[in-house]
């Protein structure tokens, strides 16, 4: 049969023309449309141990966050950060410097038919952490007596002022289900045996993370009902997605960063959530052409950390004045030494050591190798002539630690930068005597800071525990080995439609997002 | 063709140990402690022998490589050193995208580049031949991974006609096939360029032979002419060129699935070299590499059912 005017190729075309048409406006909505009551944010990567215990850190959190309960949460007050109990808890207080009692709220239950949160699921969780990955946020406890079927209490072995702040608020301090992980065989991977929040949880690999309202939940309803968290490794794809209106928040880099602040396009803020991160310039005392502490002085003197900030940084970053980052007890005003030329050639004079030649090893980033370029010029300027080394992270991680082989022993200048949680004990923990060859790289010792460290870990005034950290910056300082340089930002871009929340160390928490 | 496609075979196996070889030295070759890079700075101690002892780091490199050899030939790749998920589930849930990706990155490119390749064979110094030629270069000048930028800006931020991110909602096949048209024209355009040159050369070279005349002489159709005779002839080379094209689009759908954040193959290898996830890495390179071998092994069989010629001589 064939129709008057209608060839076979006509046809085929003609029809595939109507299905292209009829297809469009199904992309177009699946792709734009606002879906009611769904966050769409990105996560850098697949979730593949959930497990507090065993976990790598970063999107595993969030998502713990939202499927799992904790006793307390991060909290700002003002300009610092401190904590609050979680809506799992009806109770939780510190009774004295070893013991920290709490009571569950009732009625929450896990799901798959485990029955309701009991305080025994706290002392599993908890002490199970003592032979985990994790272990050393647990260093400090003892055990978890249970008092009652909801009603417990933590109790350390030592008195550790950031207990609560740095285990309880912080991804490790997630309760499981003792009877699920029993079922599950100790351990988990890419799904929990068992939750207890807003949301439950599903995974598709590779491509996207997904939040749903949990149906046995009984407390604080989410502002938003679904949350789709996608995989995207890069930070500027993010960006351009972000861009592109198929996400509501996501974080941004200080190009970016710089580029909002200067010019913010309609219906967009920020959020910056935090500046856990501190880096400086680090010397190798030991180096033979650093052990005169007039050269490395004059090295403190002749970097212009201002410049770095606003070349390399865009000035986005706050400048810093020591390893406590801005909102932590212990923070600096202001460091003791200022960038002078002068004063730095006069340093060198004095030490006597013409033609100096030194090497700075960084990572092989865009910043980093902008800030070591700086630093070159500014340290051309007074007479000293800076190569710079770009490494890859497998050698830079490895090369001050003597574990790993020889290289400590030419290490002479690198820039370095490392994140802390929103207690001021963590950043001070990697400079003490016994960390010498392991994240000490500037290899020096004294006394009084190990003190200090001690100290600091059992204060509880507030005041002192400051003044103590203060003190443990500046015995850091004079010790010529550090160039502070600045406190980058865990800065997220987002719609003005969505109110950001995020722990002060960039994990967001989905559950307490709101709509604005 | 039995003796032709056994002897192939036995090349694909020799080529794909080489390979794995050659992966394993290359692994083994990048500098910093896998355990470190994987596992962040701070692991501790209990965490870096698990990892070590799941990678049998604890082994010599050659017995770690006739373990994974012995493994593979079972079909077994392996577990992913993070999750503990079997390294061949992983690729077979990525294997279907950047498969999906190739496909349409090729499809479209032969889809215009054919075409363009005989319009400006028959009609070579025209107009329409020189702007072909313009465009052909341009584009084949034109890397990927930019034109992955500038369509991802221009169509998906800037217009907002499709899609920036993603492979699409899982069983909406509308919105799948959404998220693959700006990947797929971004690893696809210089291929146009490259087909469209390489039919015309060859449409030219067959345009002139003794038996296309002859057609011409007995007085058929210009069309039947072309499709009929000549591209059956001219397209020869081109499906080698497409066979072994096919194989460097895998590769270089690195660079489209990591700008449009799409799940796949290249990504996957990406993200695991990345992490020192030497299983992942093995696990998917074989695929990839077998991949490749069985395209180039179809285009040649292919050739030798278009051109008795070569069916004879194999």
């Amino acid at each position: 049969m064939k129709c008057r005017g209608t060839t076979r190729r006509g046809f085929l075309g003609t029809t595939a023309a109507l299905g292209a048409l009829g297809l469009a406006p199904a992309w177009t909505t699946a792709a734009f449309a606002q879906t009611g009551g769904t966050l769409r944010l990105r996560i850098d990567g697949d979730n593949d141990v959930l497990d507090p215990g065993f976990m790598t850190g970063g999107t595993e959190i969030e998502a713990q966050k939202q499927c799992l309960p904790f006793l307390a949460q991060y909290a700002r007050d003002g300009d610092t950060f401190t904590w609050e109990p979680t809506y799992f808890v009806t109770k939780l207080e510190q009774r004295d410097a070893t013991h920290i009692d709490f009571e569950l709220t009732e009625d929450l239950v896990w799901s798959n038919g485990y029955g309701p949160v009991m305080a025994s699921d706290v002392k599993f969780s908890y002490e199970r952490m003592k032979d985990s990955d994790w272990s050393g946020y647990f260093d400090a406890l003892d055990h978890v007596e249970v008092t009652g079927d909801r009603a417990g209490t933590i109790v350390l072995s030592k008195p550790f002022a950031p207990f609560i702040m740095i285990t309880l608020c912080h991804g490790p301090g997630a309760v499981l289900s003792e009877k699920a992980m029993a079922e599950a065989g100790g351990k988990f991977t890419t799904s929990f045996p068992a939750v207890c929040g807003p949301y439950t949880y599903e995974a598709t690999p590779g491509q996207r993370a997904v939040f749903s309202v949990n149906p046995d939940w009984t407390g604080p309803e989410p502002a938003f009902d679904r949350v789709e968290c996608n995989v995207i490794t890069e930070v500027k794809a993010a960006e351009l997605a972000f861009e592109a209106g198929e996400l509501d928040c996501t974080e941004v880099g200080a190009d970016t960063l710089a580029r909002y602040t200067k010019d913010m396009p309609e219906g967009t803020d920020i959020a910056v959530a935090g500046e856990l991160q501190y880096m400086w310039m680090g010397m190798n005392t030991e180096h033979p052409k650093l052990q005169d502490i007039r050269v490395r002085q004059a090295i403190q003197h002749a970097v212009d950390v201002d410049t770095i900030l606003q070349g390399a940084y865009s000035g986005t970053t706050a400048k810093s004045h020591g390893i406590i980052c801005p909102g932590l007890t212990g923070q600096r005003d202001s460091a003791g030494y200022s960038y002078d030329p002068a004063k730095a050639r006069a340093l060198l004079d004095e030490a006597r050591v013409p033609g100096l030649e030194l090497t700075l090893r960084t990572l092989n980033n865009q910043e980093r190798m902008l800030a070591a370029q700086i630093i070159q010029a500014n340290l051309a300027a007074v007479g000293i002539t800076l190569n710079v080394l770009p490494l890859d992270s497998g050698p830079f991680w490895e090369m001050g630690q003597e574990s790993k082989g020889d290289t400590w022993k030419d290490l002479e200048l690198w820039l370095m930068r490392f994140g802390t949680t929103p207690d001021p004990y963590e950043a001070t923990q990697w400079f003490t005597s016994d960390q010498i060859g392991v994240w000490n790289w500037e290899r020096w010792t004294d006394v009084e800071y190990d003190r200090l460290y001690e100290e600091g870990i059992n204060e509880t005034d507030m005041q002192k525990r400051h003044d103590i950290y203060v003190r443990m910056q500046e015995i850091m300082e004079n010790t010529g080995a550090y160039v502070w340089i600045n406190h980058e930002p865990e800065a997220f871009v987002h719609s003005t439609a969505v109110g950001v929340n995020a722990a002060p160390s960039g994990e967001l928490n989905y559950r307490r997002f709101i709509r604005a | 063709m039995l003796y032709y496609l056994t002897k192939r075979l036995g090349l694909s196996a020799v080529v794909v140990c080489l390979v794995v070889l050659a992966l394993f030295s290359l692994l083994y070759c990048i500098p910093g402690d896998p355990a470190t890079i994987a596992l962040g700075p701070r692991a501790t101690e209990e965490a870096i022998a698990r990892y070590a002892e799941k990678m049998h780091l604890d082994e010599p490199v050659w017995r770690q490589f006739l373990i994974y050899i012995g493994n593979a030939l079972t079909g077994d790749l392996g577990l992913d050193v993070f999750s503990d998920r079997p390294v061949t589930a992983i690729i077979m849930e990525r294997i279907g995208f950047t498969l999906a990706l190739v496909g349409a990155g090729m499809g479209w490119a032969m889809l215009l580049g054919i075409p363009l390749g005989c319009l400006a064979a028959v009609k070579p110094n025209s107009w329409i031949d020189r702007i072909t030629g313009v465009l052909s270069v341009g584009t084949i000048a034109v890397p990927s991974f930019l034109v992955s930028i500038w369509a991802l800006l221009i169509f998906a931020v800037h217009l907002r006609w499709l899609p920036a991110i993603g492979a699409g909602e899982p069983g909406d096949t509308g919105d799948q096939l959404s998220h693959l048209i700006l990947p797929a024209f971004a690893i696809g355009l210089s291929w146009v360029g490259y087909l469209a040159r390489m039919v015309r050369a060859s449409m030219l070279e067959v345009m002139g032979e003794n038996y296309i005349r002859s057609a011409r002489a007995f007085g058929l159709r210009p069309r039947r002419v072309i499709f009929g005779y000549a591209l059956r002839v001219a397209i020869l080379p081109t499906i080698t060129l497409i066979g072994m094209g096919f194989g460097g689009m895998i590769s270089s759908t690195v660079f489209a699935e990591i700008i449009f954040a799409r799940p796949g193959i290249g990504k996957l290898i990406f993200d695991a070299v990345m992490a020192r996830n030497f299983p992942i890495v093995q696990g998917a390179v074989l695929v990839a590499t077998g991949l490749y071998i069985f395209v180039v092994l179809f285009s040649d069989i292919l050739i030798a059912w278009f051109d008795p010629r070569v069916r004879e001589s194999l």
